[in-house]
């Protein structure tokens, strides 16, 4: 990850004061705390970046190790040690100190906590304040309930027109689902006690599963209904007649009356798609007719139509 | 109710170390429900994200109960939009 400024992130010049860092950092905790922005990665990530920032600079320790060093801060001790023993030896010739050293600050007392993705806090932090700020309600309080998981779960639309058992992984543990018909795009379920483990005997955590359903069908759906548009020829929606279209899980035979109209619609019942969590129980298929017109016409068939036309007029 | 499935009030003060007086001020506002079984007072486990939500906002934030309130009626309706949200991206696909 990219070296943050964390002065600029907290719209603040190098000479701050405590206060003005504590006040900095309420002010923006205020407005992109996660709690207060469901379901907004950006205010989420920008939201550790503001704790991580605080986390620093709010420390004395730290914040001059970062002022001294900026981006290689985090190396400050191995730096130092360096550069002591290169003295000491008198061959230091200046800069490159060891960039794998391991550094050996102090944990700081993390103010928040969340669903933080481990890949959003900057190297150093997270190697610094490694699984302790990750973990959910580390702070001033105790602890109880384990930490909540998100997870997104991508699936066809076949898919879920059935009930189905799934296994997902999350965080490297094997969880099998049922997965009932008819869930929704952006649907999220709770499976309880699928989250993370209680603290002190606590109740495991929940973890939220938000469906990505991708439509690999020609129907279209809404909620339980599905919808899809029948081509028919201009013969059968003038006179009418009986033609086989698709639905979900098979054909059915049609009648199509007389005269029909571009953009006619019929209903099926019970064709569509199952309702969620009600067994049984589908919604319609609504059809909408498109009339194709001839092409390529011939003499002859232009010379009958015309003689329609006249009969028209 | 099944009775495993409630924590104690006290418990909750205890584990999480809030004053009995910010549960109570947050059971009095309906931001949190709470039964009583035989003159013990719960909270149903269900309830405890969102009780260390409100926690959290009021201890690291210094949000008052008045703020809390707002908040919680703003985040429903933020959570209803963005049900609403989802409903129409669904419903926009039939036209797409």
């Amino acid at each position: 990850m990219d070296f943050i400024d964390y002065y600029k992130l907290l719209n603040l010049d190098k000479g701050a004061s405590e206060s003005d860092i504590k006040k900095a950092y309420r002010k923006l905790a205020r407005k992109y705390h996660p709690d207060l922005n469901p379901n907004n990665k950006e205010a989420q990530h920008k939201f550790q970046q503001i704790n991580e920032a605080h986390e620093v600079l709010s420390d004395p320790e730290k914040r001059k190790k970062y002022d001294q060093y900026g981006k290689d801060w985090q190396h400050a001790d191995a730096y130092e040690e360096a550069k002591k023993q290169q003295q000491s030896s008198g061959n230091y010739a200046g800069g490159g100190f060891n960039q794998n050293a391991g550094f050996g600050g102090n944990q700081g007392d993390y103010s928040y906590s969340g669903n933080f993705d481990e890949d959003t806090f900057s190297d150093f932090f997270g190697d610094m304040f490694g699984s302790r700020a990750r973990s959910q309600g580390a702070g001033r309080g105790g602890h109880f309930k384990g930490q909540d998981f998100n997870a997104e779960l991508q699936l066809r639309l076949s898919d879920v027109y059935t009930s189905h058992k799934q296994t997902i992984t999350v965080n490297g543990k094997n969880i099998r689902l049922t997965i009932p018909a008819g869930v929704e795009n952006g649907q999220t379920i709770k499976i309880k006690g699928h989250g993370g483990p209680g603290v002190q005997g606590g109740p495991k955590g929940d973890l939220y599963i938000t469906f990505n359903i991708l439509n690999d069908t020609s129907f279209k759906r809404e909620k339980e209904n599905l919808y899809q548009n029948v081509e028919l020829d201009l013969y059968t929606a003038l006179l009418g007649g009986e033609i086989t279209t698709k639905t979900f899980d098979g054909s059915v035979k049609l009648n199509v009356k007389p005269e029909t109209q571009p953009g006619n619609k019929v209903r099926l019942k019970g064709k569509g798609f199952p309702k969620y969590k009600k067994k049984g129980e589908f919604g319609d298929l609504i059809i909408t007719y498109n009339i194709k017109m001839p092409t390529k016409l011939s003499n002859r068939e232009k010379e009958l139509i015309k003689e329609l036309q006249k009969l028209r007029s | 109710m099944n009775l495993e499935d409630l924590i104690p009030t006290d418990e909750i003060c205890t584990r999480y170390k809030v004053e009995r007086n910010f549960v109570h001020a947050l059971t009095e506002s309906g931001l949190l429900h709470t039964v009583t079984v035989q003159k013990i007072t719960y909270v149903h486990c269900d309830e405890i994200s969102e009780f260390e939500k409100l926690r959290r906002l009021h201890y690291e934030l210094d949000i008052n109960l008045e703020g809390l309130e707002a908040i919680q009626n703003l985040l429903s309706q933020v959570k209803k939009l963005q049900n609403q949200n989802v409903a129409l991206k669904n419903k926009l696909n039939l036209y797409e």
